[in-house]
């Protein structure tokens, strides 16, 4: 929930939902983030089936006949008039990524710490900018992405690498 | 006029290849069976058993939201089941004003699992689940199917 800003003065990159892919030989998917600055850079993040199926709904901006758990989310913070500023990706361990929600609400900010999956669902669905940490993108695993990416795209993959759980 | 609920368990239902939330009155009269997918089974299972998860699921966040700004969940209410389409409304106190937010049932439970908010059915939505198949389907229920979730 609330804490003091632990990734305050680091410098941030933005990142964009690029695609949902499904990850054929598990129960996961994987979300890849397209980085914003121009410098070519997709960063894969492995969610849940359930998970990235929240987030390519609302990538597609799929209208569902009732609301699903984060346009429930969103229908809270809009009651509530609070503003999700933005997402950062700020840290990772053991091979999971930890998000962190900013809200704001008359002045007053707030943080809470969310899986990236929930965290980027609800971005997507406010409009708010989705940012990864310097040291993130430094200390992610570095396995030749690209042609890994390309195997993907061929769904030869079976191999999970990174995972948020 | 609304009655309150009581989760009496989770089964799985192999027919529809879905999990069924189970609700039931305080006298054991009323049974409100609510077929819910497999994530939001396991949404409500989680709370159901307490368990604490290394992160916070998708209701926990949920929850950390509405706490973040001292917003309280005061009672969920199950409005009506249509077919295949369930409605649920949550009520929330926030300020000292209330708020209905509509929801699923499944997110609502959750929640209000999350919460220690009552849930409650809507009379006529306990009167639509009368059905003779629904009474079979239960009697057949051994108390082992009750509160198990594969996931």
């Amino acid at each position: 929930m609330s804490q003091a800003n632990p990734i305050q003065g680091q410098a941030l990159v933005e990142y964009k939902v690029d695609r949902v892919l499904d990850e054929t030989n598990t129960d996961t998917k994987i979300v890849v983030l397209a980085r914003q600055d121009g410098q070519p850079d997709a960063f894969p993040i492995w969610v849940g089936a359930a998970e990235g199926h929240a987030i390519k709904l609302a990538l597609d901006t799929t209208l569902t006949p009732r609301p699903m758990s984060h346009d429930l989310i969103k229908s809270f913070v809009e009651h509530l008039n609070v503003t999700v500023r933005r997402v950062i990706i700020g840290d990772v361990k053991n091979s999971t990524y930890y998000a962190t929600v900013y809200l704001e609400n008359h002045g007053v900010e707030r943080t809470v710490d969310a899986r990236p999956s929930d965290a980027i669902s609800l971005a997507l669905r406010t409009h708010a900018p989705v940012y990864i940490t310097q040291d993130v993108l430094a200390r992610r695993n570095t396995t030749n992405l690209d042609s890994w990416l390309a195997k993907l795209d061929h769904k030869s993959v079976n191999q999970q690498e990174v995972k948020e759980s | 006029m609304i009655t309150q609920m009581h989760l009496k368990g989770l089964m799985f239902d192999p027919y529809n290849n879905a999990y069924i939330v189970v609700l039931r009155d305080e006298e054991g009269q009323d049974m409100l069976p609510i077929w819910v997918g497999k994530s939001e089974a396991g949404a409500i299972s989680m709370a159901l058993e307490n368990v604490a998860p290394p992160r916070p699921m998708t209701h926990d966040f949920m929850k950390s939201i509405l706490d973040a700004y001292d917003a309280k969940v005061i009672s969920v209410v199950i409005t009506d089941l249509n077919e295949n389409t369930y409605f649920a409304k949550i009520h929330l106190m926030y300020e000292d004003s209330e708020y209905t937010v509509d929801a699923r049932p499944s997110d609502a439970i959750a929640l209000a699992l999350r919460s220690n908010a009552p849930v409650f059915a809507k009379e006529t939505v306990l009167n639509k689940q009368s059905s003779e198949e629904l009474e079979q389907w239960l009697e057949n229920l051994k108390p082992e199917d009750f509160g198990k979730l594969d996931s």
